[in-house]
C-alpha cells in the first residue's frame, strides 16, 4: 500500500494514500470538528467546520473529502478558522428553533457541544424562527424540523447503509427541508424499515424516540464502520 | 447530403457560397432573440410579403445577431459587387423604400450602420464589394471601434440554419483536419500552447482539461457543453448558439475525437427555446450530412450529441451540480475531488466547457496557437464576450482582445452614459462579481486583475452604473438573487447569505446600524472562504467591493437616513424630495396650493426652507431631473411654483400675519447663546431654525446687510435685492439678532465666541478667488468674477471698456458676463469644455446667449496681452480637445498647439472660489488638504468642541441650496447638543390634505414670462417674471404625487 508523508500541525505523520485528512488527524489525536461527517457514510461536506488550512492553498479545503498528498502542510487550527467556525455555529444556532432547555437531546446533542468545545457563547444574529412542524406520524420515532441542521446524515444513513432511501432534502437554499419519501407524512412512509438508524445518527434532537422528556434522549451507539465493511461501501 | 471525401465536401462548400453570395440581392434579417423582441419578425414578414408581390428578385434569409443590441433591428443587404449594408432600426414601414434603394441599386443612408467590404470569418475571408464610402465601415462604428470578432465569427453574417452556408466559411475544416491528422495528442498541445482558459469564469487552462480526460482510462467518457448561461443581464452563450450553433458542434466534435468521448451532451437552459431549436435543427442536419453519428466524414469516427434542457436553477451552472441535474438527481453541488474527469456522468470520466470555449476550438487548430496566443494578454489568451448593459449609450455584445482595459468597455465602445451623468462603477461577472469604481477603470480585463480587485470575469456580464444606481440596492438586489439560488446543502450559503440579505434591507430601509456593516464584512468573507460551491464562495463579491469602495453610500443610508440616488424607496418620499438638498415636501406643497391654501402652502415651504422666494429663482432645481413626469411630457415646474407661494406672501398685506403665524410656532426660549459666523444662504437656514427651536441667536457677518453671496454676488436682475430683505426681515421677526461689519478672526476671536456663546456654528462662503497662474493677471483690467460682482452690487464704480472678455463656465462666468453687458460692454465668454459640460444653470446660458453674450468653446486661456501703460488689450487662448472622461463624466479638454487671440479691454476670471480659512488656521480648528474645515459628514462637528461648520466653507464653492442644507442639518445637531434632546422635529407641523391620487391632466409645463432681451440688458431689471397665480395652480395639478404610495380603501 501506497504511503504519504505529510505535516498536521507541524507535525510530522505517515498516512496511507486515498485517506481523507480527517481520517488521517484523527488516527493521529488531532481533533477536527464535523457535524455532517460520520465514518462509514459517504462525505458530504456540507457543514464547513473541518474546513483546514493547507499550505499554498489559496482556498481552505474540508478536511472530510480532502484526501491526503505527499508533502501537504496542514494546519487544523489558527484564529481565523476558530472564528470561521464559531460563525459557522452561530449561523446554525440561528437558522431555526435550537432552545436547549426544551429539547429531548439536551446533554447529549453534538451541536450543543459543539458549541461548547468551539467556544461559541452567545449568537449575534438575529433569529430567524421559522414556523415549522413536528411530523410525529410514526409510531415510533418523531422528527423536530425545528432542530435539524440539514447535515443529512439521516440521508446517508438510510440510503447507504439500510437501503431504503426514505429520507432527502426538497427546496433549496434556506427553505430547505427534510422530507420522507416524497414530501409525506413520516408514518405514511412504504419504503421505511423503521430500523431507527437514522435516529441513532442525528447529530440533534431533531429525529428522536418518541416519550422521551427533555435531556432524556441519548442516541444509542451504531458501529457504522462496521456495517459498511460489511457491505463492502467503506474505501 | 451526406459527406465523406474532399470532393463532396468542396461541392457543399460551393453550394454554400452560392447562397451567402448569391448572383442577386441578398437580405438577411437578424432573427435571434434580441432581434425578434425587438420587432425583427415584423420586418421579415414586411420583407417577405413585399418582395414576393413586386416580384423583387432578390434572396431573403435569416441571421443572427451582430451584437449591436441597441439599434435592433438589424438588416444586412447585400448586392453584387457592394458592400455588405447594415441596417439599423428597421421597421416594417422602412421596407417600401429599402426595396426601392435595392432597385436602383442602392440602400437608405439614413438607416445605414455600417459597410462590411470583407469579412473576417477567421476560418476564411469573404469579399464583398467595394465603394460607398460615405457609410462607415463596421469598425469605424464606435461600438465595433476595438472588437476583434472571433467567436462571434459568423455571427449576424450566417444563416445559423443552413448547415451549407456554415461550411462555406470554411466550418467543420478544423473537424476534417483533426480526423485526418490522427494525432489527438497534437492537438492538446495546441492547445496548451494557445494558453486558452475555460470561458465559464474560472479560466482553468482548457488544454490541461483535456489532457486529463484524455489520459483517464474508461470504457466510456463523455463530454458536456455548459450552456445553463443564468447570470442576469447576460446572454452571450444565447447569442452565440442562436447565431451560430455549428461552430459549437464543430468544437464538440473534435473534443470527442481528441478526449476520446463518443457521446457529448448539451445542456442548454430551457428559458432560451430559439437556441434550443437552432440547435436540435443543427444536430439534425449535422448528422445528415454525415459530421455527427458513425463515421463523420468517412474517416471511421463515432460521436453524436444529446440536448439537455436544463430547468432553470442558476447553481446548475456549477459542474458538478450540472451532473447530478443530468442523472436526474437534485441540482445540488458535491466536493471536489473526485474531479468529473476522474468521476462524473454516470461515475464515468467527464469534461464540461463553457460554450464559448468550445467556439474557439476550430479557430485554435485552424490557425494555429501562436495566432491564437498573440491576441489579448499574456497570461489571458484570446478574446471574450462580454454583454455590455446598463447606463451605456451602446448596449450589446461586445468581443474584445483579453487585456483590454474597462474604460475602454465603458467610454469607447459604450459611449459613456449618454445623458450627461457620470458613470460610478461597473459591475462585471454577473451577480457574483464585484462592483469596480470608477477611479478603478484602467483595469486590463482579464482572470487575474479581475480576481485581484474582488470581482471575477464570471460569464462576461458587464452592468454600467451611474450616479442613479444605489450601490447599496445593487448589492442587496444581488445577494437576493444568490439567497434565493443557493442550493442550501452547506450552511455558509444557506443561512449566512440569509442573513446578509436581511442586514442589507434594513440598510436599505434606514434601519441598520453602523455595527451591522462590520458583522455583514465579517460574514461576507466567512461565506467566500467557507463556502462548499463557486456560487457562494462568490456571491458576497457585490457586497464585499461594495463595502470598501462605495462605504459612503452605506453610511448615508444608516447615519443619513438617506439614498443619494433615490432608489430605496423607504427613504425617499418622492424622487423630487429626494433630489432636493433641503428635501422640501414639493408634492405637500403643490397639493396645498391645488386645494387653495396659500397660507398653509407658504408655511409648507417656509419651514421646509427658510428662503424660498430667493432659492424659487436662483435654485439648481435637481428636482426638475428626477421628477418622473419627465417620462410623459416634461417636469413639474416646481421651483417656479415655490417662488410664486413665496412672493404671493411676501409681498403681500398678509406679511404681518404670516410673521406672527411663524413666531407662535417657536419653542419656549431655552435660554441658550447660539452664534452664526457668516451672513450667508447657510447662516441664515441655520440661525432661522436655531431660533424657532427657541435659542437666542446671533449672526455676525463682515458685510453690512446679511444675505452673503445673495445680496453680494448674484446679480440684482437675477434676485432682486428687496427679495431677500423680506426673507431676512421674517428671520429677523423670529428673534434673530443680526450684527454687520465684524470680521470674525480680525474682530472678533474664535476665542471670545467660545466664552460668549454655548454653541457656534461657521458658515463663511467662498471669497476668496481661485487664481489662475496665467501670464498677465497683473495687467489692469484684469477682475476676478467674486470682487466684480460685489462691486456692482454695493454700486461701486467699475470701468470696463467696450470689451470683455469672461473665462469660465460657471454661474459666476454667466452672472458676471450678463452684467457686463447690462454696462454697456461687448462680452465673450471662454470656456475649455463644451456648452453642455458647463456647471451654470442651462437656462442661464440660454438667457445669456439671447442677450448677446458670445460664446466660445473648447478654448483655455494662454495669456493677457498688455499695452505700454499695462493695461490689458488682448487675450490669447489655445484651442482645446476632448479627451478622456473623469470622475465628473465629462470629456478632459486637452490643449492643442493651435493658439487664438481676442482683443479686449478687461477680463473677468469666473475660474472658481476658494474658502478665505486664514482665521481657521488660527482657532486650532483641522483644515482639510483642500483648504476646507473637516467636519463629520453627519454631525456637523468640527475638531473643536462647540463649533461646527457647514456650507462651501466645508465643501468648496457650490450652490444655494446644497449650502443651506447644512445649516438646516446644522440646527438640528447644535439644538441636540445645546439641549441633550432631539427636538428639531418638534418645529414642524401636520398638514391635513389630499393623499389620492390625482387626476391625470395633459397640460404642458408653465414657464415663466420674461423680459425681452432688448429691454432688460437696458438695465438691472429682473429678468424672469414669476408665473401668475392661475399658471401656478394649473402647474400644480401636473403633478403625478409619487409620494402615495398605496392607497387605503375608502
Amino acid at each position: 500500500m501506497d504511503r504519504v508523508n505529510l505535516k498536521i500541525n507541524g507535525q510530522p505523520i505517515q498516512a496511507r494514500a486515498g485517506q481523507s485528512l480527517l481520517a488521517v488527524a484523527r488516527d493521529n489525536g488531532i481533533d477536527i470538528p464535523t457535524l455532517c461527517h460520520l465514518d462509514g457514510l459517504s462525505g458530504v461536506g456540507a457543514c464547513r467546520l473541518c474546513l483546514v488550512e493547507v499550505a499554498g492553498v489559496g482556498r481552505l479545503l474540508p478536511a472530510c473529502t480532502t484526501p491526503v498528498q505527499h508533502d501537504m502542510d496542514v494546519r487544523t487550527d489558527s484564529p481565523r478558522l476558530a472564528r470561521y467556525r464559531r460563525m459557522i455555529l452561530e449561523l446554525l444556532f440561528s437558522e431555526r428553533n435550537h432552545v436547549c432547555a426544551v429539547c429531548v437531546s439536551n446533554g447529549h446533542c453534538d451541536l450543543q457541544a459543539m458549541a461548547q468545545s468551539q467556544g461559541m457563547t452567545h449568537v449575534r444574529f438575529p433569529y430567524l424562527y421559522p414556523p415549522l412542524k413536528v411530523d410525529a406520524s410514526h409510531r415510533r420515532y418523531v422528527l423536530d424540523h425545528n432542530r435539524c441542521i440539514l447535515c443529512t446524515r439521516c440521508v446517508r444513513v438510510c440510503a447507504e447503509v439500510e437501503g431504503a432511501h426514505m429520507w432527502d432534502v426538497m427546496s433549496r437554499g434556506v427553505h430547505s427541508r427534510l422530507v420522507a419519501e416524497l414530501n409525506q407524512p413520516w408514518g405514511d412512509s412504504q419504503v421505511c424499515t423503521s430500523c431507527g438508524k437514522c435516529v441513532a445518527v442525528c447529530p440533534t434532537g431533531a429525529l428522536a424516540e418518541k416519550g422521551r422528556a427533555v435531556g432524556e434522549m441519548q442516541k444509542p451507539p451504531l458501529h457504522l464502520t462496521d456495517l459498511a465493511l460489511l457491505r463492502g461501501g467503506l474505501s | 447530403m451526406r459527406i465523406e471525401d474532399f470532393s463532396t465536401f468542396n461541392q457543399v462548400k460551393e453550394s454554400g457560397l452560392a447562397r451567402l453570395q448569391p448572383a442577386r440581392p441578398r437580405l438577411a434579417v437578424g432573427m435571434g432573440t434580441c432581434g425578434s423582441g425587438n420587432g425583427a419578425e415584423r420586418v421579415y414578414l414586411a420583407l417577405r410579403e413585399q418582395i414576393d408581390q413586386r416580384g423583387v428578385d432578390a434572396d431573403l434569409r435569416r441571421t443572427g445577431c451582430f451584437g449591436f443590441c441597441a439599434q435592433e433591428p438589424l438588416v444586412n443587404v447585400w448586392i453584387p459587387g457592394r458592400p455588405l449594408v447594415i441596417l439599423k432600426r428597421v421597421d416594417p414601414r422602412d421596407v417600401p423604400r429599402i426595396l426601392d434603394a435595392l432597385l436602383n441599386d442602392d440602400v437608405p443612408r439614413d438607416l445605414a450602420l455600417c459597410r462590411i467590404e470583407d469579412w473576417d470569418h477567421i476560418t476564411s475571408r469573404l469579399q464583398y464589394g467595394r465603394g460607398w464610402n460615405d457609410i462607415p465601415l463596421w469598425n469605424e462604428v464606435p461600438f465595433f471601434k476595438g472588437q476583434k470578432k472571433l467567436v462571434l465569427r459568423d455571427c449576424g453574417i450566417i444563416d445559423p440554419e443552413e448547415i451549407e452556408e456554415y461550411i462555406a466559411i470554411g466550418g467543420y475544416q478544423a473537424l476534417y483536419k483533426v480526423l485526418i491528422d490522427a494525432n489527438p495528442d497534437a492537438v492538446i498541445e495546441q492547445l496548451k500552447a494557445s494558453k486558452l482558459r475555460g470561458r465559464g469564469g474560472a479560466g482553468y487552462l482548457t488544454g490541461t482539461k483535456w489532457e486529463f480526460l484524455k489520459r483517464a482510462a474508461a470504457d466510456r467518457k463523455y463530454i458536456i457543453c455548459n450552456a445553463d448561461e443564468g447570470d442576469p443581464g447576460a446572454y452571450m452563450n444565447r447569442n452565440e448558439i442562436e447565431s451560430d450553433p455549428h461552430a459549437l458542434i464543430e468544437g464538440m466534435a473534435i473534443g470527442g475525437y481528441v478526449m476520446g468521448a463518443a457521446e457529448g451532451i448539451l445542456y442548454v437552459r430551457a428559458e432560451y427555446p430559439l437556441a434550443v431549436r437552432r440547435l436540435h435543427r443543427a444536430i439534425e442536419q449535422a448528422r445528415e450530412y454525415g459530421l455527427l453519428g458513425r463515421n463523420i466524414l468517412g474517416r471511421g469516427f463515432d460521436f453524436d450529441l444529446h440536448l439537455v434542457e436544463g430547468a432553470g436553477a442558476f447553481v446548475c451552472g456549477e459542474e458538478t451540480a450540472l451532473i447530478a441535474s443530468l442523472e436526474g438527481r437534485a441540482g445540488r453541488p458535491r466536493p471536489r475531488p473526485p474531479f468529473p474527469a476522474q468521476q462524473g456522468l454516470w461515475g464515468k470520466p467527464t469534461n464540461i466547457n463553457n460554450v464559448e470555449t468550445w467556439y474557439n476550438v476550430p479557430v485554435i487548430v485552424l490557425r494555429g496557437p501562436a495566432w491564437f496566443s498573440e491576441i489579448g494578454s499574456p497570461k489571458s489568451a484570446g478574446t471574450k464576450v462580454f454583454s455590455l448593459v446598463g447606463k451605456v449609450r451602446n448596449t450589446g455584445l461586445v468581443e474584445m482582445p483579453l487585456g483590454t482595459p474597462l474604460k475602454t468597455f465603458v467610454y469607447d465602445v459604450g459611449e459613456g452614459t449618454g445623458n450627461g451623468k457620470a458613470v460610478k462603477a461597473v459591475q462585471t461577472g454577473g451577480p457574483s462579481g464585484g462592483c469596480i469604481p470608477q477611479e478603478m477603470f484602467d483595469t486590463p480585463v482579464d482572470y487575474e486583475s479581475l480576481a485581484q480587485i474582488g470581482s471575477i470575469m464570471g460569464s462576461g456580464g458587464m452592468v454600467v452604473m451611474d450616479e442613479d444606481n444605489c450601490m447599496v440596492d445593487v448589492a442587496r438586489y444581488f445577494i437576493e438573487f444568490t439567497h434565493s439560488e443557493s442550493c442550501g446543502k452547506c450552511v455558509p450559503c444557506r443561512v449566512g447569505l440569509e442573513h446578509a440579505l436581511r442586514i442589507l434591507n434594513n440598510v436599505s430601509q434606514g434601519a441598520a446600524a453602523t455595527t451591522d456593516l462590520e458583522m455583514l464584512d465579517e460574514l461576507g468573507r466567512m461565506i467566500r472562504d467557507t463556502s462548499l460551491c463557486g456560487l457562494g464562495q462568490t456571491a458576497p463579491n457585490p457586497v464585499l467591493t461594495t463595502l470598501r469602495h462605495f462605504m459612503e453610500e452605506y453610511t448615508d443610508h444608516i447615519r443619513g437616513h438617506r439614498c443619494p440616488a433615490g432608489v430605496c424607496e423607504h427613504l425617499a418620499l418622492s424622487p423630487c424630495e429626494n433630489s432636493c438638498p433641503l428635501h422640501m415636501n414639493i408634492p405637500r406643497f403643490l397639493q396645498l396650493l391645488k386645494e387653495e391654501r396659500l397660507e398653509d402652502a407658504f408655511e409648507s415651504v417656509i419651514l421646509d426652507n427658510p428662503l424660498p422666494a430667493s432659492t424659487g429663482r436662483v435654485c439648481q432645481h435637481p428636482c426638475d431631473n428626477r421628477c418622473r413626469r419627465v417620462s410623459l411630457d416634461q417636469a413639474v415646474n416646481m421651483r417656479d411654483v415655490h417662488r410664486h407661494i413665496a412672493d404671493s406672501i411676501l409681498f403681500s398685506d398678509g406679511f404681518d400675519a404670516m410673521a406672527e403665524r411663524l413666531v407662535a410656532r417657536r419653542l419656549e426660549p431655552t435660554g441658550k447663546r447660539a452664534a452664526v459666523v457668516g451672513a450667508g444662504p447657510t447662516g441664515l437656514t441655520c440661525a432661522f431654525y436655531l431660533a424657532l427651536l427657541g435659542h437666542d441667536v446671533t449672526v455676525y457677518d463682515s458685510n453690512p446687510l446679511p444675505g452673503g453671496m445673495l445680496r453680494y454676488a448674484l446679480p440684482e436682475y437675477r434676485l432682486p435685492k428687496q427679495v431677500l430683505d423680506r426673507e431676512v426681515e421674517l428671520i429677523r421677526r423670529l428673534g434673530v439678532n443680526f450684527v454687520g461689519n465684524v470680521r470674525v478672526g480680525d474682530d472678533l476671536s474664535l476665542n471670545q465666541l467660545d466664552d460668549q456663546f454655548d454653541s457656534v456654528f461657521i458658515s463663511i462662503g467662498t471669497w476668496k478667488e481661485a487664481w489662475v497662474y496665467l501670464a498677465g493677471t497683473e495687467l489692469k483690467g484684469v477682475i476676478p468674477a467674486l470682487p466684480f460682482l460685489e462691486a456692482v452690487a454695493r454700486d461701486s464704480h467699475v470701468a470696463l471698456g467696450r470689451r470683455v472678455i469672461v473665462i469660465g463656465g460657471g454661474n459666476a462666468a454667466i452672472d458676471s458676463a450678463r452684467t457686463a453687458l447690462r454696462m454697456g460692454s461687448e462680452v465673450t465668454v471662454v470656456y475649455r469644455r463644451e456648452r453642455r459640460d458647463m456647471p451654470a444653470i442651462p437656462e442661464e446660458i440660454a438667457a445669456a446667449e439671447a442677450e448677446g453674450v458670445r460664446f466660445v468653446f473648447l478654448a483655455a486661456p494662454h495669456r493677457i496681452l498688455g499695452d505700454p501703460q499695462g493695461n490689458v488689450k488682448a487675450i490669447e487662448v489655445v484651442k482645446t480637445e476632448l479627451g478622456e472622461f473623469d470622475r465628473s463624466g465629462r470629456r478632459t479638454p486637452i490643449l492643442t498647439d493651435e493658439i487664438y487671440r481676442f482683443e479686449c479691454d478687461s477680463v473677468v476670471l469666473a475660474v472658481g472660489e476658494r474658502v478665505d480659512l486664514d482665521f481657521a488656521k488660527a482657532s486650532g480648528l483641522k483644515i482639510k488638504e483642500s483648504g476646507t474645515i473637516e467636519i463629520d459628514r453627519y454631525t456637523m462637528e468640527t475638531s473643536r468642541r462647540k463649533f461646527y461648520a457647514g456650507g462651501d466653507v466645508v465643501t468648496g464653492a457650490s450652490n444655494v441650496s446644497n449650502a443651506m442644507a447644512y445649516g438646516k442639518q446644522a440646527a438640528a445637531v447644535i439644538d441636540q447638543f445645546l439641549t441633550g434632546e432631539r427636538r428639531f422635529d418638534r418645529i414642524f407641523r401636520a398638514f391635513n390634505y389630499s393623499k389620492l391620487p390625482p387626476e391625470p391632466v395633459d397640460t404642458p409645463r408653465h414657464h415663466l414670462a420674461e423680459l425681452p432681451p432688448q429691454a432688460r440688458v437696458r438695465g438691472f431689471e429682473e429678468v424672469m417674471l414669476g408665473l401668475s397665480r392661475a399658471d401656478a395652480v394649473a402647474e400644480t395639478h401636473r403633478c403625478l404625487r409619487c409620494d402615495i404610495k398605496e392607497v387605503s380603501p375608502v
